[in-house]
């Protein structure tokens, strides 16, 4: 047993004995995790991915006269402002306004135009107060010139993730990157056994306040992340799923752009490349044990993104061992897998962390308070708001025609009830056909006799339990005014027409505005 | 060697290929081909003992052929070689080495472009 001030002495003393976690994997596996736990001091873990829940907090200071930000914009990228005058979060994964550029230069792109030392143009307009008259702002800034640019990122550094592929007949553009058809790629993302939560599964030395590397320089880990999860299942000992996440917080000044890198995915958006590292203190054998943890013994799952639901289809189990190959085998056939986060990268900055720690750069943190390794699960959004049936509107009165009337007595029909489309029925009610006030005209235009020779036999309905917008954009679609409701067995309920459609928007407006 | 092959309208309809690999000894191999009645292209590549006699007949042929001076490159600052690319790749031209860098062969290349269009910071460029 060890605490983090005797480990901390130690790198003090620069007789800390700090190895990574691949290094530590190799070292549990020769030595046993007793052996390790007594030789090893710390294990520096490293990840570097796509991370798109980043940004960064910004305040630029006052003008002269001052303004008190509504609306912001970084090189055209559009940062929240919505707080205090001139404070802003830009989103990594923001596109540009222009539409043009969009997805090619977002947040990302201009988080690592700040880093790099770049001047960025800054777009600011107000409604100007009397304590705030300016009401635009046009200038140019720099990472330097800001008063604090704080990076926030409220989920990173997923404990696993999925690993996708794709059975559809066309190619897929996802977070996971380009999946071709019929399972042509897989993707996946985890850094594996040099991922920080895997190291440390049930939290037991990472915690809210621990120090960190992040994006070249240090942060802190602010708690769990949003989406933190602990009850997904386990395979040895780790979750096979997404799982835990951090909330991170770091000086964007004190970053460096080998570690931080503005990204697009192809037909997704832009996204942050953040690379982080989190030292574990071995402070005992079953932390030693955690961190001898193998590519080999983390599973994670395959799933078809070609069902683009919240629960996808697992293909297959796998490891990480078996996706670094380059190859896996699924029905039989080998595709390639690609990962989508740089190994090479979480290796360097696994090594660099571990370079901190020997000199002396960096000390240990006890955490303020632990992260919960349990009772936190994910809820899906339920959407309060259900769809209105056809069956919830009101309608008039079911009026129909039977085949045989004469297009006199249609036509008087119509005219009597004020309506332009009636539903033709047999004697038991079955829907026939439609004639509407237009093919009454084209019949007496032609001199047609006979109502079944101008009425429309191949009818479009709504079902009584179709959600109403369903049948707004069959309407619209068919480029026709209405359709008649039908049950089951093809009895006619009624009409529903493009006025009731927007009849029921307008009093569905009105109620939203009176409950305000 | 690896050539675009300009097939004109007047051509389209003759079995040049088929003659080719009848009647010389070449190892012809197609990687991309768009060919309508209205003319159009294809990309080839062509080895064995009588490969320079085989172009020497496609070109008596009608066939114009340009030899392609494709360069793929790698900006080696941008790329994070995190390897997105590998595994798009159809020819096997993207490699990741055993120290996990992202490595092209210009050689395999056959300018398809999936990994410049996938890069996530567009490190991958293709020249002709």
């Amino acid at each position: 047993m060890k605490t983090i001030e005797e480990i901390n002495q130690k790198i003090k003393d620069g007789d800390a004995v700090v190895v990574t976690a691949g290094e530590m994997t190799r070292i549990v596996q020769e030595n046993g995790a007793g052996e390790a736990a007594k030789e090893v001091d710390v294990v520096t873990t490293g990840t570097f991915g796509a991370m798109c829940s980043s940004g960064a907090f910004f305040n630029f200071g006052h003008s002269d006269p001052p303004i008190k930000m509504s609306r912001t914009y970084l090189n055209g990228v559009e940062a929240y402002s919505g707080m205090a005058a001139v404070d802003a979060y830009l989103g990594a994964a923001q596109p540009h306004r222009n539409p043009d550029i969009g997805l090619d230069y977002g947040g990302a792109h201009l988080l690592e135009d700040l880093v790099r030392g770049k001047e960025v143009e800054l777009v600011a307009e107000a409604f100007g107060t009397d304590c705030y008259p300016r009401t635009d702002v046009h200038t140019f800034i720099s990472l330097e010139s800001l008063n604090q640019a704080i990076m926030v990122n409220p989920r990173n550094c997923y404990q696993n993730y999925a690993v996708a592929t794709n059975s559809t007949e066309e190619t897929l553009y996802t977070y996971l990157g380009t999946l071709l058809p019929q399972m042509g790629n897989v993707s996946y993302s985890s850094a594996g056994e040099l991922s920080p939560l895997l190291n440390d599964p049930y939290f037991q030395t990472i915690g809210v306040g621990t120090r960190i590397f992040l994006c070249g320089g240090q942060g802190y880990i602010m708690g769990e992340g949003t989406q933190h999860s602990t009850e997904g299942e386990r395979k040895n000992g780790v979750p096979t799923g997404s799982a835990g996440t951090l909330m991170l917080q770091g000086d964007l000044k004190k970053m460096d752009s080998d570690y931080l890198r503005g990204a697009t995915m192809p037909k997704y958006g832009p996204t942050l490349y953040v690379g982080a590292g989190i030292p574990i203190p071995i402070l005992n054998e079953e932390i030693a044990q955690s961190t001898g943890i193998s590519d080999q013994d983390i599973t994670c799952k395959i799933y078809d993104y070609g069902v683009p639901r919240r629960s996808r289809p697992v293909i297959r189990e796998t490891n990480y061992q078996e996706l670094r190959t380059g190859k896996i085998e699924i029905n039989g056939r080998e595709v390639p897998t690609s990962a989508l986060s740089s190994f090479k990268k979480a290796l360097e900055i696994a090594e660099e962390l571990k370079n901190w720690i020997e000199k002396g750069d960096f000390l240990l943190t006890n955490p303020v308070k632990k992260i919960p390794s349990e009772g936190c699960t994910v809820a899906p959004l339920m959407i309060k708001r259900p769809s209105i049936m056809v069956k919830d509107i009101k309608i008039k009165p079911v009026i129909t025609v039977m085949a045989e009337e004469a297009i006199s007595g249609v036509a008087r029909k119509m005219v009597d009830n004020n309506i332009n489309h009636l539903p033709v029925v047999d004697h038991s009610g079955r829907l026939m056909g439609i004639v509407t006030s237009w093919d009454i005209a084209h019949a007496v235009a032609k001199g047609c006799k006979k109502l079944t020779e101008v009425m429309t036999k191949k009818v479009i309905v709504a079902l009584e339990d179709d959600p109403v917008e369903v049948i707004a954009r069959r309407i619209d679609k068919n480029e026709i005014s209405g359709v008649p409701i039908v049950d089951r067995e093809n009895l006619v309920k009624g009409m529903i027409t493009a006025e009731d459609i927007s009849r029921l928007m307008c009093s569905q407006n009105n109620k939203e505005g009176d409950s305000q | 060697m690896k050539a675009w092959l300009k097939f004109s309208p007047r051509i389209v309809s003759k079995p040049v290929i088929s003659d080719l690999i009848k009647d010389y000894d070449v190892t012809f191999n197609i990687l991309r081909a768009d060919i309508t009645p209205k003319g159009g292209k294809m990309l080839i590549e062509i080895s064995g003992s009588e490969a320079e006699e085989g172009i020497k007949y496609m070109e008596k042929e009608g066939i114009q052929l340009n030899p392609i001076k494709k360069v793929v490159k790698k900006d080696e600052d941008k790329c994070m070689d995190c390897g997105e690319c590998y595994s798009l790749c159809p020819v096997e031209a993207i490699t990741v080495d055993e120290k996990w860098n992202v490595e092209l062969d210009d050689q395999k290349c056959i300018g398809c472009g999936f990994c410049t269009s996938s890069c996530p910071t567009k490190a991958i460029k293709i020249a002709y």
